[in-house]
């Protein structure tokens, strides 16, 4: 009979470990939220090219700043905060320039390419429409919809309440509709 | 709540994977174009989120992120030594000229020559006015009628003194 395996540690845990010195639990830190925050800054409309580079940046903030970290938001919704304020500022360098670019990878290259294309066109207009929504909504949008976080937490990480959360949520959904057919 | 408002805060979950619609609620979808559309929405977004480009090595980036956080230690170390070294400059100075009280005054004449060597200290330069004024009243001032501020040449120093000096400066 093989043993059960341990239960992973809490992000608490890690961090409480990450203080004491432990490299390993940051490592585990940003494989357990990196691709997560990647997903969160993608969404948000910055450029492909940036990812890696907002990401470091982001988990850079973090650690440097643990000590804001108060553990009543999870840690992902607080990377999600500092890369928001991250995505604010390249928006703001770029004074509201269009960038989102259609790139190789979503290029149709499957049996229906027709299906493909109106799928890549359509997450492109809903990139660019995040880009427009105002930062509360699209960071309420992205944390429920694409995480799946409840109101609750997505309030204790940006500082609201679940209700005014929820009110943002169906704002950014009711603008966002209009681009599904 | 509405059908479409419950529909509406329970569709991450279905959509993660984490619940399954019931009846009622696959019956309210099939008939509500307005709640397939929001659902179509959602589905997009978790979408667009799988296309965002994969970290390379989440191991490497956490050591870069390590040596980043590292050199901004270091260098928040750094200015605080800086300014611990200009104090100790500063203190070692006072020392250094409240031992030659009897010196004597330089002759006017001989003020600016080449034999007579100032001691060149940058870190004064970083100082306030306030704060070199200070600096300069707590000097005892070997003549009251000199104007020259001439201060001893590292020359007269012992040599541990002076190795003091230099690493001061040095930081």
């Amino acid at each position: 009979m093989t043993p059960a395996p341990l239960p992973e540690p809490s992000d608490q845990a890690l961090v409480a470990a990450y203080r004491h010195g432990d490299q390993r639990a940051a490592s585990e830190l940003v494989r357990r939220h990196g691709p997560a925050v990647a997903r969160f800054l993608y969404s948000s409309g910055a450029l492909a090219a940036d990812i890696e580079d907002l990401v470091q940046e982001t988990l850079f903030r973090a650690f440097r700043g643990l000590d804001r970290w108060r553990g009543e938001a999870s840690f992902r919704s607080w990377l999600f905060t500092i890369a928001g304020n991250l995505t604010r500022d390249a928006f703001r360098r770029r004074k509201g320039r269009e960038v989102i670019s259609l790139e190789d990878r979503d290029l149709p290259d499957r049996a229906d390419p027709d299906a493909e294309l109106a799928a890549g066109e359509l997450e492109e207009r809903l990139r660019a429409e995040l880009g427009r929504l105002p930062r509360l909504q699209r960071e309420v949008f992205l944390l429920r919809a694409q995480e799946g976080t409840s109101y609750e937490e997505i309030a204790a990480a940006l500082g609201t309440t679940p209700g005014a959360a929820r009110v943002h949520y169906h704002h950014a959904v009711k603008r966002l509709k209009e681009l599904v057919g | 709540m509405s059908g479409c408002a419950r529909l509406s805060d329970r569709m991450p979950e279905v959509v993660h994977g984490r619940s399954r619609w019931t009846p009622d609620e696959a019956a309210h979808l099939a008939g509500c174009a307005d709640c397939r559309r929001e659902l179509a929405l959602v589905q997009a977004t978790v979408a667009m989120g799988r296309k965002a480009p994969r970290l390379t090595d989440p191991a490497n980036l956490a050591a870069t992120v390590e040596r980043r956080l590292a050199g901004a230690r270091m260098r928040r170390r750094d200015g605080t030594r800086r300014i611990a070294g200009l104090a100790a400059a500063a203190a070692l100075l006072i020392m250094v000229w409240g031992r030659w009280p009897e010196r004597p005054a330089p002759a006017a004449e001989s003020a600016g020559s080449p034999a007579q060597s100032l001691v060149p200290l940058p870190e004064l330069e970083l100082l306030d006015p306030a704060e070199l004024d200070s600096l300069l009243q707590r000097m005892e001032v070997p003549s009251a009628g000199s104007s020259t501020l001439d201060a001893p040449g590292l020359g007269d120093l012992e040599d541990t003194e002076l190795e003091q000096v230099l690493d001061t400066w040095e930081g």
